[in-house]
C-alpha cells in the first residue's frame, strides 16, 4: 500500500476544506455595500452586442472603472433568474431578451429604475413601442433598448420572375397589401414553380398575425383573451396556407436545406436576413426584401438591465448609454447584425449601404419605417406560456392533419388551464 | 470426464486477515469463543467518517437539499425570483386536471418500453454470442461499449440528421430502394420509434457488459452436465443461462426502468430547433415526455412550484413501476 492512513487522512480533510471553501467564495462579491465601486461586471450573450463596441467601452471608461465582460452561454434566462434569486454574484449590467422582458417585469423591484439615473432625457431617441414593453404599469423603466426585430417578406427574385409576376420591391409590396392577397399570389407562383412552398409552417405564420395586432393573449386586467376575435383572426389567417396547399409543414431543422431550394418566401424579422443567408449562401443575390402583408411586427429585440445590487449605478448607466448610443447602436447593426432600436441610427452610413445577398437592395428602406410602424401591444408575464398550446396545436394541423376547428378548441382549452396556473383570471 | 476447477468468487474472501495491520482487520467477526469486544461509540470513528464526508457534503447540497426543497416548492407557487404563495395541493389539482401531463406520461411510458425490451434482450443476445467467441473479444466488447459514454446531444443531433423527414440519409436509402419518405420525425409513432431506438442505441452495450460479467460467472461445469443430458443449445440458454442470470437480469430491469423514464435529453436536442414550439416535443407533442414537461414548466414558463408538483407525481410512478417489476421479476423464485 503506497497511500499511508496519514496521507490518505490529510488528502481528505484538504478535500472537505476545499468544497467548503468553494461554497464559502460564492458569497464573497455582489450584495449591498458602497454604491460607487470600480469594478463593473456586464452579462450577455454571443450576439447580443457588438463585441467591438463592448471592447472599446472598456478602454473608454477605465479611468473611471474597471470592466469586465462575461459572454453567458447557454439559457441566459435561467442563469440570471438563479442569480438574482441567490442574490449573490449578480451582475451589475445584464442583458435581457425581449421574450423574457415580460417574465422579468413582475420582479421589477430586483433592478434599479433607469428613471433615477436619467434615462428620460434620452428615451426619445428610442422606439417608444419597444420602450414601452420594458416599463412597468407604475412607470418604472427596467429595461434600455438594444435592438429590435422588425418583420419584413423576404421572397426570391428569381422564382417570381419566373412566374412571371411583378420582382420590384416596392411593385410586389403594392401586390400583396392583404393576406389574401400574398395566398394569392401564392398559388400563382407555386403553379409556376412545381414543388415549391410559399411559408415554411403554420406556426410562424401564427407569430406573424398576433404580432401584427394591439392585443395579445392577456389584457392589462389580467384576463385571458385568447379565445377573442382578434386571436381566432389570427388563427384563420395562419391555416390558409396549410388548406391552400401552400405550407411546407417544415419543423424541424430541414428548414437549412429547404430555404434555399423550395420556400418562395420567409417571413421574418431584419435579423432573419443573417440565417437566410447563412442556410443558403448560394441563393446570394436573389433574394428582396419588402413589407409584411397588412403591415410589421416585432421579434425579438434585447434590453440591458441594472441589478439592485449594481455596485455603481451612476457609472453603469453611463456605460449603458455609450453603448447604445444611436452611432454605437448602427456599429452593432455592421458587426453583428443587431437592428438598433434608436431610429437616428437608420439614417447612418452603417446602416443606409447596399445589401449584395439581396441583389444591391437598401434593406433599411423597407426596414427602417417596419421599425416605427410596429403596433404596441401589452405582454403578461404569462403570455409566451399561453401562446404555445396555439403553436403546438397548429403544428398538430401540420403533422397529424388534425381539423382546424378541433385544434382551435384544444389550443383554446389548453390556454385557458395554461392561464389559470399561472394565476390569469 | 472431470469438469475444471471451480474459478471466481467462491476463492476471494480467502484474502482476508492475512498480514494487514491490526486495525484494518475486521471488527465483526471476534473469533469464536471470546468474549464480545467493549462497544465504541460512533464518534471515535470519526476518522472514517471524514474520510467519507466530502461525498455526503457535496450529495446533501446538491442531491438531498434539492429533492426535499422542490417537496416544499411543489405546494407553493413561484416564478423564480418573487414571493412564494403558499397554495396548498392546488398545483397537484391542476396536475390531475391537465391533458399534456398524461399525454407525457402515456409518451414516456410508451418510449420507455420500446427502448427497454429491445436494450434488454439485445444486450442478453450480444452477452451471449460475445461469451462465445474467441478472437477480438476487445475489440467487441469496446465497440459496443462506445455508443453509452458518447455524449447524449451529439447522438442526438446526429439522429436527427440521419432520421430527417426532408432530407436525412434513412429516407435517401428508402429511396434507392423505391420506397416513399417517411415522416419519422413528424409521425407521433415514428418520433417515439426514433427516440426509443436511440436510447436502445446508447444502452444496449452498457447492460452487455453487466450481462457478459454475469455470463462468465456460471461454472462451465453446469454447461457441461447439460450437454451431456443432452440440451441444445437454446435449451441450455433459457433452462441454464436465464434462470442463473436472474439477480443480474433483475438488477438491469430496475436500473433500465429508472433510467428509460427518465428520457430527457433525447427529445429535447430532438426537437430543440422545432421552429414553431422549442422544448415541447416535436410535432404532435409525440416526443414530450415528462421530465421534459417537467423542464418546459418550471424553466421555461417560470412556474417552479407546477414543474415540483410534475416532478413529485411523476416519482411516485416511477416507485410503482419498479415495485412491479419487481414482482414480476422475482415470481417464482422462491416457489
Amino acid at each position: 500500500m503506497d497511500l499511508s492512513r496519514r496521507g490518505f487522512l490529510q488528502a481528505a480533510a484538504l478535500t472537505a476544506a476545499a468544497s467548503g471553501l468553494t461554497v464559502a467564495c460564492g458569497g464573497s462579491s455582489g450584495s449591498g455595500g458602497t454604491k460607487n465601486g470600480k469594478d463593473l461586471t456586464l452579462w450577455y450573450w454571443g450576439g447580443a452586442l457588438s463585441d467591438k463596441v463592448v471592447a472599446e467601452a472598456k478602454t473608454h471608461f477605465s479611468s473611471s472603472v474597471k470592466l469586465t465582460s462575461a459572454s453567458i452561454g447557454g439559457d441566459f434566462k435561467q442563469k440570471l433568474t438563479t442569480t438574482i434569486a441567490a442574490g449573490t454574484s449578480v451582475p451589475d449590467i445584464t442583458g435581457i431578451k425581449g421574450e423574457d422582458m415580460a417574465s422579468f417585469l413582475p420582479n421589477a423591484s430586483r433592478f434599479l429604475d433607469l428613471n433615477d439615473l436619467g434615462f428620460k432625457k434620452v428615451s426619445s431617441q428610442y422606439l417608444d413601442w419597444k420602450t414601452k414593453l420594458a416599463q412597468t404599469k407604475d412607470g418604472k423603466q427596467i429595461g434600455f433598448p438594444i435592438d429590435i426585430g422588425p418583420t419584413a417578406l423576404f421572397y426570391r427574385e428569381d422564382l417570381f420572375a419566373k412566374a412571371g409576376v411583378e420582382t420590384d420591391p416596392a411593385k410586389v409590396a403594392a401586390l400583396v397589401k392583404t393576406w389574401e392577397d400574398y395566398f394569392q399570389l401564392g398559388t400563382e407562383l407555386q403553379k409556376k414553380n412545381p414543388g415549391t412552398y410559399l411559408v415554411n409552417n403554420i406556426g410562424s405564420m401564427f407569430d406573424m398575425t398576433v404580432g401584427q395586432g394591439t392585443e395579445r393573449f392577456i389584457d392589462k386586467n389580467n384576463h385571458f383573451i385568447g379565445d377573442q376575435d382578434h386571436i381566432r383572426a389570427a388563427w384563420t389567417t395562419s391555416v390558409r396556407p396549410y388548406t391552400l396547399g401552400l405550407d411546407a409543414k417544415i419543423n424541424d431543422n430541414t428548414w437549412n436545406a429547404a430555404v434555399g431550394k423550395t420556400l418562395l418566401t420567409e417571413l421574418g424579422a431584419a435579423w432573419h436576413a443573417l440565417d437566410i443567408e447563412q442556410a443558403a449562401p448560394q441563393t446570394k443575390g436573389k433574394w428582396r426584401v419588402c413589407p409584411m402583408p397588412v403591415g410589421p411586427a416585432n421579434q425579438g429585440g434585447s434590453y440591458l438591465a441594472l441589478p439592485r445590487q449594481c455596485r455603481n449605478p451612476e457609472e453603469a448607466f453611463k456605460i449603458i448609454s455609450w453603448i447604445l448610443s444611436p452611432a454605437n447602436d448602427a456599429r452593432g447593426f455592421t458587426d453583428a447584425a443587431i437592428f438598433p432600436a434608436a431610429p437616428a441610427a437608420y439614417s447612418m452610413p452603417a446602416m443606409t449601404g447596399p445589401d449584395a445577398f439581396f441583389g444591391g437592395q437598401k434593406i433599411i428602406e423597407v426596414f427602417g419605417p417596419a421599425a416605427k410602424a410596429v403596433p404596441l401591444a401589452y405582454e403578461a408575464p404569462a403570455d409566451a406560456a399561453v401562446m404555445a398550446p396555439y403553436k403546438t396545436e397548429l403544428t398538430n394541423i401540420e403533422a397529424k392533419g388534425k381539423k382546424p376547428d378541433d385544434a382551435w378548441k384544444d389550443a383554446v382549452s389548453q390556454a385557458k388551464q395554461i392561464a389559470r396556473r399561472q394565476g390569469v383570471s | 470426464m472431470s469438469s475444471p476447477p471451480v474459478t471466481g468468487s467462491a476463492e476471494v474472501p480467502q484474502r482476508l486477515g492475512g498480514p494487514v495491520p491490526a486495525r484494518f482487520r475486521p471488527r465483526r467477526t471476534p473469533p469464536a469463543g471470546s468474549a464480545r469486544p467493549r462497544r465504541r461509540g460512533p464518534l471515535s470513528y470519526w476518522r472514517q467518517y471524514l474520510a467519507i464526508s466530502p461525498f455526503y457534503l457535496i450529495f446533501a447540497a446538491f442531491s438531498f437539499f434539492p429533492v426535499f426543497y422542490s417537496l416544499y416548492l411543489a405546494f407553493q407557487r413561484w416564478d423564480g425570483m418573487g414571493t412564494m404563495q403558499f397554495v396548498g395541493l392546488q398545483q397537484f389539482r391542476f396536475l390531475w386536471d391537465d391533458p399534456v401531463f398524461w399525454l407525457s406520461i402515456r409518451n414516456t411510458l410508451v418510449i420507455w418500453v420500446l427502448s427497454t425490451v429491445p436494450t434488454l434482450f439485445g444486450a442478453l443476445m450480444l452477452a451471449t454470442l460475445l461469451h462465445s467467441v474467441r478472437r477480438f473479444k476487445g475489440f467487441y466488447r469496446i465497440a459496443l461499449y462506445v455508443p453509452n459514454v458518447t455524449s447524449i446531444v451529439a447522438v442526438a443531433i446526429f439522429f436527427g440528421a440521419v432520421f430527417s423527414n426532408n432530407f436525412g440519409l434513412v429516407n435517401a436509402i428508402l429511396g434507392m430502394v423505391g420506397i416513399s419518405p417517411v415522416p419519422w420525425l413528424s409521425n407521433p409513432w415514428l418520433i417515439k420509434l426514433v427516440i426509443a431506438l436511440l436510447m436502445t442505441w446508447q444502452w444496449t452495450g452498457y447492460n452487455m457488459i453487466i450481462y457478459l460479467a454475469g455470463l462468465q460467472a456460471i461454472p462451465n461445469s453446469i454447461y457441461e452436465a447439460a450437454k451431456m443430458d443432452g440440451a441444445g443449445p437454446i435449451r441450455t440458454f433459457f433452462q441454464i443461462t436465464i434462470p442463473i442470470m436472474r439477480p443480474i437480469i433483475l438488477f438491469t430491469v430496475i436500473i433500465s426502468t429508472i433510467n428509460g423514464l427518465q428520457s430527457f435529453s433525447e427529445p429535447q436536442v430532438l426537437f430543440g430547433s422545432n421552429a414553431a414550439n422549442a422544448n415541447l416535443g416535436g410535432p404532435g407533442q409525440a416526443g414530450l415526455t415528462t421530465l421534459l414537461y417537467f423542464y418546459q414548466s418550471a424553466f421555461l414558463n417560470n412556474d417552479y412550484g407546477y414543474g415540483a408538483a410534475i416532478v413529485w407525481a411523476f416519482f411516485v410512478l416511477i416507485i410503482i413501476l419498479v415495485a412491479v417489476n419487481w414482482r414480476i421479476t422475482t415470481r417464482g423464485r422462491k416457489a
